[in-house]
């Protein structure tokens, strides 16, 4: 039915097959929603947050996806501005996740304010000094260029490819993508660097305050670090996710091995680092407060040193090292393993210095304070993960994202005749032999 | 004209691009955000005409002198009058200055009410206030006229000043001796008075200007007495370096700010101060002046003392080691204006008469009787001089007959008022009261073995009360006559508490009444004119105010301007001939206070096998216990560890919480012989092992959301111990167990 | 010209508190004060300390040990008004997104601005003391009693934060007084809080740090040369090493209750404790 608009030599599922999927991830979205306009209209009370925890889940879920959507503008760097130029099969899919990521943060943003009205001072009355005006600048400024670097993919849709205008406009955009994609590393320096100041300048919380370079704290640098370092990981890893669930190869190895190693190397420095840094902290920077570091992991119910090595050793060092060792890094169970657990690391990195630094006591009596979210919370946490899903499926059924996907996935089917999806697990195996089989041409060019 | 797809989506895009270049958006961006700053339903204060009115406090016996800030006809903040004898510093307790949501609160009632439907079930029916005089006035006669007119009872929360003066009157013009006021620290120390100084008046404890103050267990900087009087006294203690000893099983806010915290068992007391007694005398530091001159008995008392309160004996079972006791009496009898001062946490329970007497004998070891830093027994206010009560031969009649409590009988010749004794009366022969009048009271909630009271209210035929709020003795009711609220009444209040100089602040109306209430002089004074005859011949008055001007005579014009009278500060009064006493002296000891010391303590309630732990209320003054319930502003304060959620806590010794397998914050079942209840456990290492701490003042079952059903009611699981020396209720604990609930 | 360099000469002012933790009885009237002065909202049920707005808060610390040594302070905070390591690099002031909380270099009061607050509570996370509060619901008055609220503070609508504003009000009731008198000075008894009025027990003492005539600045004796660290043997302030550089000072005879001011090392004794470093 839909198959007009479907890109030219690819295969997709019936339509009811996609609308099935679509109303699954649709009821999820519905109820994230419901749980968004339950906390508008009645207000933040709907949230287990309180007055020691002012920042909670959904800062956590912002930083999170802002660090893990830094695939886009990392990749962007590297293909526009370095010059990588095989990453231009994956660009795209960076650039959706990317901007999946970056809607989801603003509007994440909108619930979590409590006057969503008035959210346009943050522009109106800038504060200059404060690092969250400089994300907010930055990060509506980033998110305007992902939107202009997604709108030529979704002009190259087949029925929008036929007006000229579009045709052209796309063209256009495409010749100037390597401007946009500088502004968007220019903006995505500072924006993911002051998502890291905002933790690092608080020399009110012993937990979180770094010493500064100039006027930003090294979380600055490190925020920056990790999301360019765990970025393409994200990546790689929906790159991944996707194929296993359209049961097909859409980005060609050499692509994937190449990003993977730069993500690699870059969580290795990242961690290195950021090793440095929690050192600095644990031995300079806490104990000139009156702080022994082992203070901030005990007597409470949860957070203990097994956070330490978790963020730093298990997903920290462990996916660096094997990222950047070939023979793992080029083992799909390896690699994939890596990047599991990379995610994991800078979620739980973001995790610490919102919701731990919320919870150590800085007054000598007070007490640790623990905080699960509400229902209303998760949903609308969960609300962007269905936003994203469905915007992919969309988006993939759609738009040419994969410009590899043609030529991995010959279709051999008549012409005129409507492809159908393989159910015979036969059929499935000779597709599985084909796609190994371009691997290995792949592997020996 | 077809709309092609090509110009549809033109003009869609073209006026979405159109618009946006308008100044609507942005428009309607600013309307949006300057709706957010002024949303219809969050209010907005109006301005008006800024004026402050002096008036007087009368939510505790404190009477604290007060300045209410108006805009326009609302008062929206009370602060203390500083600089008046009544309130030096111009600080505030917090009951004092959230007096404002009692003023505007929810749980006020709103107009005369009668009963419809059962008892205590919350079923009123509004009706006038001619009507409510009418009905209270018909049952009145009827009561009468069967010639058991002292079958009326009358509860009040005191006895001095115009209005209970009013009640008083009324039962006398009725034919009742049955006025009853609520029991307090003043029942003990006016029969200490009356038995050693021959007095009839009040202890004025000069904590101002003494220099050593050993206080057995009072709620000094919790609540007794005027709390900001008082806790100025002992600011200024500090400043000039006095030193301030607590007595107290518990470290109380008092105890914490005490330079010396002495943890004797409850029901040590007594024995304590005797002791210190021993040590003063043994070493040789009493007043040998006032001793030799001024008193008698001197001998005896040495006796008993030295027979049965050697430190080293007494040590062995108060918990406070020999030396320290020797230490602290040595201390106390050297210092220049030593002060010993006697009632438990806040004062509003009599205790033992022993204690109450030890404690007393101490100041008089001391010389500190009658004396600057001392205690001063002060003259009874004598300024309502009312033109005498006409009885008639009914009145008479019920006026000859025996109070219902025994109270100033040979019996208890001291006691003024026993109140437990009236609801045991009650329960035991129901035909006795007939009617009850409760006024600025609320005997349901705030009377030890308060399930008592509330079965003897099920058996009283006709309960009046006068609240201006619907609490739990309201709430029994059949009829209520609801009374203003403090700011929008007159009322004389003569100050008893925290003070060594006679004064009496006048209570002004600060706003409006703001429902449809009376002042209680005026619904007494009415229905005793509905009553005609003799009972209305004596109320000549045309309504409260009259009255009180006349009573405050000349001073009204000064008391009504500054908002209080107090007597020129003046010499106490002379030790030659300051006593009453026959010999003109001081007793140390007598026979009948030879007796008191003979008796033991009465010892708490309940079987120590069966009830190891001891139940023991506190005071705090962020709550408060008498006949106002605490404030929303006051629940602010409360911590979580005393209440949490609906959960009232006790505060438990680790040690002890581990012997029986508690943590902290666990549900428990707290039981005792009267009663049981389900609290929750908070870990204190201020709280002797052993004990139970539970705070007063929780667990109302009414007053409205802010109150109705937080926490435990203290008084639902204790009973009354009476004194045997007074006959007063000396119960402050009670034995009592928790089983893992 | 020449009167106005005069003028800039003299110290502006700097409000501040000193409170003896000695004299504090824990009674809690400064937080019933402060909440009635300015129209705090309550709830039904304020027994969760976590979201129960109290600008004033007295905190019970106690030194740890047993029974009968065991020993229990209270210890009233307020906003502390932070000054930073310069004037005006509160840990609030200075994350602020939307300028919603000032520093005021004339009287060195934090202030907050709700109506331009849009309740990002970035302030709140940045504040150690806890002393920034969130509108979580509406605030509701039953019935009648909204007729107690003061015109002199707006009452806040949901979702912005709130604070202690050192009763800001009163300052400029006072300074609006004292302009129209022959522009004077205002005195210190002109202007005081609703909390050091409200202590029965005197012992929150209120003024100008920068006026020696004020009892304040001789009771804190803050060292301008030192971030204005107090000279007083027995004063301190809270989280001192943190740099908040704080405008309230407390007093205590004990050791004990002067240590639970800061955070220390085992090692560390508070009277020779490292000065504050710098922050940009």
């Amino acid at each position: 039915m839909d198959s007009a608009l479907i890109p030219d030599g690819v295969r997709r599922c019936p339509l009811w097959k996609f609308l099935l999927g679509l109303s699954v991830a649709g009821a999820v979205l519905l109820w994230g929603v419901y749980a968004m306009l339950l906390c508008w209209v009645k207000g933040l009370n709907q949230t287990n947050m309180n007055d020691y925890y002012g920042f909670a889940l959904w800062i956590w879920a912002d930083l999170a996806v802002i660090a893990l959507g830094g695939g886009a503008f990392f990749t962007g760097l590297l293909k526009y501005v370095i010059g990588k130029d095989e990453l231009k099969n994956i660009i795209n899919y960076a650039v959706l996740i990317g901007f999946i990521c970056y809607s989801s943060a603003l509007l994440i943003l909108a619930i979590d304010v409590g006057q969503p009205l008035r959210s346009w001072f943050i522009f109106w009355h800038a504060n200059v000094h404060s690092m969250l005006t400089e994300v907010a600048f930055c990060l509506s400024c980033y998110f305007a260029v992902l939107t202009i670097e997604y709108i030529p993919l979704v002009l190259e849709n087949r029925q929008l490819d036929k007006v000229p205008f579009f045709h052209n406009l796309s063209h256009n955009m495409h010749s100037a993508m390597a401007v946009f994609a500088a502004t968007g590393a220019f903006l995505s320096f500072f924006h993911q660097g002051s998502l890291g100041g905002v933790a690092g300048v608080l020399f009110g919380r012993p937990f979180a305050f770094r010493e500064h370079i100039l006027i930003w704290p090294y979380t600055f640098f490190l925020f920056t670090w990790s999301a360019a370092a765990y970025g393409p990981s994200f990546t790689l890893f929906i790159t991944w996710l996707t194929e296993k669930i359209t049961h097909k190869k859409l980005v060609k190895d050499n692509v994937v091995f190449l990003l993977a190693k730069i993500s690699g190397w870059m969580i290795l420095t990242y961690i290195a680092a950021k090793s440095v840094d929690t050192l600095y902290w644990m031995f300079q920077t806490a104990p000139a407060q009156g702080l022994q570091w082992h203070f901030f992991y005990q007597n409470n119910a949860f957070y203990g040193k097994w956070i330490l090595f978790t963020e730093i050793i298990l997903c920290g060092w462990l996916p660096a090292l094997i990222l950047v060792y070939r023979p793992l890094r080029e083992r799909a169970s390896w690699r994939v393993t890596a990047f599991v657990l990379g995610i994991i690391g800078v979620s739980l990195n973001r995790w610490v210095m919102v919701l731990q630094t919320m919870a150590v006591p800085v007054m000598p009596f007070d007490e640790w304070v623990l905080y699960i979210p509400s229902w209303q919370e998760v949903a609308t946490t969960i609300l962007p993960v269905a936003y994203g899903v469905i915007l992919i499926m969309i988006s993939y059924r759609y738009l040419p994202i994969f410009p590899q996907e043609k030529e991995l996935n010959p279709i051999t089917i008549p012409n005129g005749q409507e492809p159908e999806l393989t159910t015979d697990p036969q059929d499935l195996a000779v597709k599985t032999m084909a796609v190994s089989n371009s691997v290995e041409e792949v592997a020996a060019t | 004209m077809k709309l092609s797809r090509r110009c549809f989506l033109s003009l869609s895009i073209g006026g979405t691009v159109g618009t946006a270049l308008t100044p609507l958006p942005w428009k309607l961006t600013d309307d949006m955000s300057i709706w957010s700053q002024n949303w219809p339903w969050t209010p907005v204060p109006p301005d008006g005409a800024y004026t402050y009115i002096n008036s007087t406090c009368t939510l505790c016996p404190g009477h604290c002198g007060i300045r209410v800030r108006k805009v326009d006809d609302r008062a929206v903040k009370i602060e203390g009058q500083e600089g008046t004898p009544l309130n030096q510093g111009g600080g505030l307790c917090p009951l004092g200055l959230s007096g404002l949501q009692l003023l505007y609160g929810p749980r006020r009632i709103q107009g005369p009410l009668k009963r419809d439907g059962e008892r205590g079930k919350g079923q009123w029916k509004p009706i006038s206030w001619q009507q409510a005089i009418d009905e209270v006035s018909r049952k009145l006669a009827d009561i009468r006229s069967q010639g058991k007119p002292q079958s009326l009872a009358c509860l009040t929360d005191s006895d001095t000043g115009t209005v209970p003066q009013l009640f008083k009157r009324f039962l006398n013009a009725y034919g009742s001796p049955n006025f009853f006021r609520m029991p307090s620290v003043e029942d003990a120390y006016e029969s200490v008075l009356s038995l050693t100084q021959g007095v009839d008046g009040f202890a004025g404890l000069d904590l101002y200007n003494a220099d050593f103050i050993l206080s057995f267990g009072s709620a000094l900087l919790d609540g007794y007495g005027a709390p900001p009087r008082v806790m100025q006294a002992i600011s200024r203690l500090k400043e000039q370096n006095g030193t301030l000893v607590q007595v107290e099983h518990r470290l109380s806010n008092t105890a914490a700010k005490a330079n010396v915290w002495l943890a004797a068992k409850p029901g040590t007391e007594a024995d304590l101060a005797l002791s210190m007694a021993y040590v003063i005398i043994a070493q040789q530091k009493y007043d040998t002046d006032f001793i030799g001159t001024h008193t008698e008995g001197f001998e005896a008392f040495v006796r008993m003392v030295q027979e049965r309160f050697d430190p080293q004996k007494v040590a062995a079972y108060c918990g406070v080691e020999a030396d320290v006791i020797v230490r602290t009496a040595l201390a106390f009898a050297t210092a220049q204006k030593p002060l010993a001062v006697y009632g438990k946490g806040k004062g509003q329970t009599a205790g033992s008469l022993r204690e109450a007497l030890a404690v007393h004998a101490l100041n008089a070891l001391v010389g500190n009787i009658n004396r600057v830093g001392g205690v001063q027994a002060i003259p009874a206010y004598d300024y309502l001089q009312w033109p005498a009560v006409m009885t008639d031969e009914t009145a008479a009649a019920g006026l000859q007959t025996q109070r219902l409590d025994r109270a100033r009988s040979p019996e208890f010749p001291h006691a003024q008022a026993i109140v437990h004794r009236l609801f045991e009366t009650v329960n035991a022969s129901p035909g006795e009261v007939q009617a009850l009048f409760v006024a600025e009271a609320n005997p349901c909630y705030s009377l030890p073995g308060s399930a008592n009271v509330q079965e003897a209210f099920d058996k009283i035929p006709y309960v009046v009360s006068f609240s201006s709020y619907m609490d739990e003795t309201a709430m029994q009711a059949d009829l209520i006559l609801p009374n203003h609220v403090y700011l929008e009444r007159y009322e004389d209040v003569p100050v008893r508490s925290g003070t060594t100089r006679p004064m009496i602040g006048l209570c002004q109306p600060v706003v409006a009444p703001q429902l449809n209430t009376r002042h209680v002089g005026d619904s007494v004074i009415l229905i005793a004119k509905a009553l005609k005859g003799a009972v209305a011949e004596s109320f000549p008055w045309a309504d409260y105010e009259s009255c009180l001007q006349e009573a405050l005579g000349d001073q009204w014009d000064a008391i009504s301007d500054q908002g209080f009278w107090a007597a020129a500060e003046s010499a106490p009064a002379s030790l030659d001939n300051g006593f009453g006493t026959p010999s003109g002296k001081f007793t140390l000891m007598d026979e009948t206070i030879g007796a008191v010391y003979q008796v033991g303590e009465p010892s708490a309630a309940g079987d120590a096998s069966e009830y190891p732990l001891l139940l023991m209320p506190y005071d705090s003054i962020r709550l408060t216990s008498r006949y106002v319930g605490g404030t929303p502003f006051m629940l602010k304060t409360v911590a979580d560890t005393v209440l949490k959620g609906q959960d009232g806590f006790v505060d438990l010794n680790p040690e002890t919480a581990a012997h029986i397998g508690l943590g902290e914050g666990q549900a428990v079942r707290l039981s005792t012989p009267v009663g049981e209840a389900r609290v929750r456990v908070h870990l204190d290492d201020g709280v002797m092992p052993g004990i139970v701490s539970i705070p007063r003042g929780l667990g109302h079952t009414a007053q409205g959301p802010f109150l109705a059903g937080k926490g435990v009611n203290v008084n639902r699981l204790i009973a009354p111990v009476e004194d045997p020396a007074s006959g007063l209720d000396a119960a402050l604990g009670i034995r009592a167990k928790l089983t893992k609930a | 010209m020449k009167q106005t360099q005069t003028h800039n000469q003299k110290p502006p002012q700097r409000y501040g508190m000193a409170i003896d933790l000695d004299k504090c009885t824990g009674c809690g009237a400064c937080m019933v004060a402060c909440s009635a002065e300015n129209n705090v909202p309550f709830k039904e049920d304020e027994t969760n300390k976590l979201l129960s707005i109290t600008w004033m808060k007295v905190f019970r610390i106690t030194n740890g040990r047993e029974f009968p040594h065991a020993e229990v302070c209270y210890l009233p905070r307020p906003c502390q008004h932070c000054a930073g390591q310069h004037e005006g690099h509160s840990p609030c002031v200075s994350v602020c997104p939307a300028t919603a909380t000032d520093y005021s270099a004339q009287t060195g009061i934090v202030s907050q601005i709700y109506t331009r607050c849009f309740g990002c509570r970035y302030c709140m996370g940045a504040c150690p003391y806890h002393a920034r509060y969130f509108n979580w619901w509406d605030p509701v008055w039953p019935v009648g009693m909204e007729k107690s609220l003061s015109p002199n503070v707006s009452p806040r609508m949901r979702g912005v934060v709130e604070k202690c504003s050192f009763c800001f009000h009163r300052y400029q009731l006072a300074r609006d007084k004292a302009y129209a008198e022959d522009k004077r000075e205002v005195g210190e008894a002109e202007y005081q809080t609703a909390c050091a009025q409200a202590c029965p027990a005197g012992a929150i003492v209120f003024g100008d740090l920068n006026n020696p005539e004020h009892a304040v600045s001789r009771i804190a004796q803050p060292d301008r040369h030192d971030h204005y660290k107090s000279q007083n043997p027995r004063a301190f302030r809270l989280l001192e090493r943190l740099g908040t550089n704080t405008k309230v000072y407390y007093l205590s005879d004990r050791e004990w209750v002067r240590k639970a001011g800061d955070n220390y090392l085992a090692d560390e004794n508070p009277s020779a404790s490292t000065p504050p470093k710098e922050h940009a």
